[in-house]
C-alpha cells in the first residue's frame, strides 16, 4: 500500500509538473504519462511491455 | 467514443473478446481524462477515454462481472471506495483551444452527471436484506479545493482521509468491514442478483 501511494506520488509529480505550452488535445503530455506508467510496470514485472492478461490465473479469487 | 458503454480491462480470461493489450496501455487508457490527456487507441484504433466520464462508480459493473465469472458462488462482501464528494471529482474546465477543437468531448463533459451517489443508493436497495455486506467509504469533507493534477496536495488528501476515518461512527463501520472481509458470510447468491436491478 505504501509503495502504491509512493508510486502514485512520483508519477503525478512527473506528469503534472510539466504542463504543455500549447495545450491542444489535453493540458498535459501523454508521452510523459506513458513513460511514467511503463516505469512502474517495469519495476513490478521487470517488463515495461508486460501483457495485461495473466496466464494460468483462471477463476482465481484475488482476495 | 461512447462513454456509455464501458470496456473492462481484464487480467483474466473470460468469454468476452480479450483486447490483448499491455498493462501500460490499460493504465494509460483508464487515465485518459478528457482535457488532461489525449485519448489512446488500442488494437483496431478503438479510442479510449477515462471511465470518470460515464462510469464513476463501477459497483454495478463489478456485480455483473462477478455474476458471469463466479455464477455459482455467493457474495460475502462488497466495499466501494469513493474519491470524495460528487462535485469534487468533476473534471477541470477545458481551456479555450479545447473548447474549439473538441466539441464532442465538451458535449460529453456536459452530460456527466456524477452517478456515484445514485449508484450507491441502488446498492443500498439491492443489499437491503443482507446486513453488513455492502459498505461505501467516501471522504465527504475537505477535498473540494483539490484538483486532479495537484500532486503537491497529496498530504492534504491524506489529512482529510485521516480526519474522516477518525469520526466516531467510523470505528464501528471499519470493524464491520474488517470482519466481513476476514470472515465472509455467504449472504447473497449470484443468481439472486437480477440484471434488471444492476441496470436500474
Amino acid at each position: 500500500m505504501v509503495t502504491a501511494i509512493d508510486s502514485y506520488n512520483n508519477l503525478a509529480q512527473q506528469v503534472f509538473s510539466d504542463p504543455k505550452r500549447w495545450p491542444v488535445d489535453g493540458k498535459f503530455k501523454a508521452t510523459k504519462l506513458e513513460e511514467a506508467i511503463k516505469s512502474v510496470v517495469c519495476d513490478v514485472t521487470g517488463n515495461p511491455e508486460e501483457p495485461l492478461l495473466e496466464v494460468g490465473s483462471a477463476s482465481v479469487c484475488r482476495t | 467514443m461512447n462513454a456509455n458503454i464501458p470496456v473492462l480491462f481484464r487480467t483474466y480470461p473470460s468469454r468476452e473478446t480479450h483486447l490483448g493489450c499491455k498493462v501500460w496501455e490499460a493504465a494509460r487508457a483508464t487515465s485518459a481524462a478528457p482535457t488532461f490527456f489525449k485519448r489512446l487507441e488500442i488494437g483496431n484504433k478503438q479510442p479510449f477515454i477515462d471511465g470518470g466520464l460515464g462510469c464513476n462508480n463501477p459497483s454495478k459493473l463489478v456485480l455483473a462481472e462477478a455474476k458471469v465469472v463466479f455464477p455459482t458462488r455467493q457474495i460475502g462482501c462488497l466495499v466501494s471506495i469513493g474519491t470524495g464528494q460528487a462535485e469534487i471529482i468533476s473534471i477541470n474546465k477545458p481551456g479555450f483551444l479545447q473548447q474549439i477543437f473538441q466539441t464532442d468531448v465538451m458535449k460529453a463533459l456536459k452530460a456527466i452527471s456524477t452517478d456515484c451517489e445514485a449508484t450507491h443508493e441502488d446498492m443500498l436497495l439491492l443489499f437491503a436484506n443482507s446486513p453488513n455486506t455492502y459498505f461505501r467509504l467516501n471522504v465527504e469533507q475537505g477535498m473540494q479545493g483539490i484538483e486532479l493534477f495537484e500532486w503537491e496536495k497529496l498530504a492534504n488528501v491524506g489529512a482529510h482521509t485521516v480526519q474522516y476515518l477518525r469520526r466516531n461512527e467510523m470505528n464501528e463501520k471499519l470493524s464491520l468491514i474488517a470482519n466481513a472481509l476476514k470472515f465472509p458470510r455467504a449472504q447473497l447468491m449470484m443468481e439472486q442478483l437480477g440484471m434488471e436491478i444492476l441496470f436500474l
